[in-house]
């Protein structure tokens, strides 16, 4: 049986797309690490406590990081067929 | 007080997102499932209503024409929420009868910039504080 090869450009295109459910599920716990860490620095800032906010800026900033490797790398692929 | 009806089935997106509008002076009604977000439009009269639309019971979509079909809800404006952010959901969000669109994660300044708009649109001439 001779071995399947796929245009590059086929390739490229299969290896990026995550199916929408997946893309769906790992955007809504990044969207709760960002809401939530913006509300924590609010609050902070208002409680006063500038020690902790360095720390909450830290984590917004690595979700913000994750969203935009999600957004720019992965397009959402076809939907399951039920 | 602006009313806001925030239909959402997700414990940490509804907590999340009441919380940050609350904080900002609306006051915020819940509903967790698309039923209950239809029953909670004629029985509310909320300002506006933001809806999730992967939804149990009735989704988004068909409770956004459920309440654009009733004489007493049609006017109120409905922001879908989606985190697909695909510009066929869009479309398909627009179709059914919503004012506006908007993509999990919230932004949540682009959010309440959609959320006065629609508001101000709906009373020209009144300035409504939150």
């Amino acid at each position: 049986m001779s071995e399947l090869t796929l245009p590059p450009h086929i390739l490229e295109k299969i290896q990026h797309a995550l199916p929408a459910e997946l893309l769906h599920d790992l955007r809504t716990p990044l969207g709760h690490v960002l809401g939530y860490s913006e509300l924590l620095e609010e609050q902070a800032e208002e409680a006063g406590y500038e020690e902790l906010l360095p720390y909450i800026r830290r984590i917004h900033a690595a979700g913000e990081q994750l969203l935009v490797m999600l957004n720019e790398n992965f397009r959402s692929g076809p939907k399951p067929t039920e | 007080m602006t009313k806001i009806l925030l239909v959402e089935d997700n414990e940490m997106n509804r907590d999340m997102l009441s919380r940050r509008l609350q904080r900002r002076g609306y006051e915020v009604i819940i509903a967790v499932d698309g039923q209950s977000g239809v029953d909670m439009g004629q029985t509310e009269s909320p300002d506006i209503i933001l809806m999730d639309m992967s939804l149990p019971v009735l989704d988004g979509w068909e409770a956004t024409r459920c309440l654009k079909a009733g004489a007493e809800t049609r006017s109120i404006p409905v922001i879908a929420l989606t985190a697909h952010a695909m510009s066929s959901d869009r479309e398909k969000a627009l179709e059914a009868g919503c004012d506006e669109y908007d993509t999990k994660p919230i932004e949540l300044t682009r959010l309440l910039g959609k959320i006065e708009t629609l508001l101000a649109a709906k009373s020209p001439g009144k300035i409504k504080a939150p």
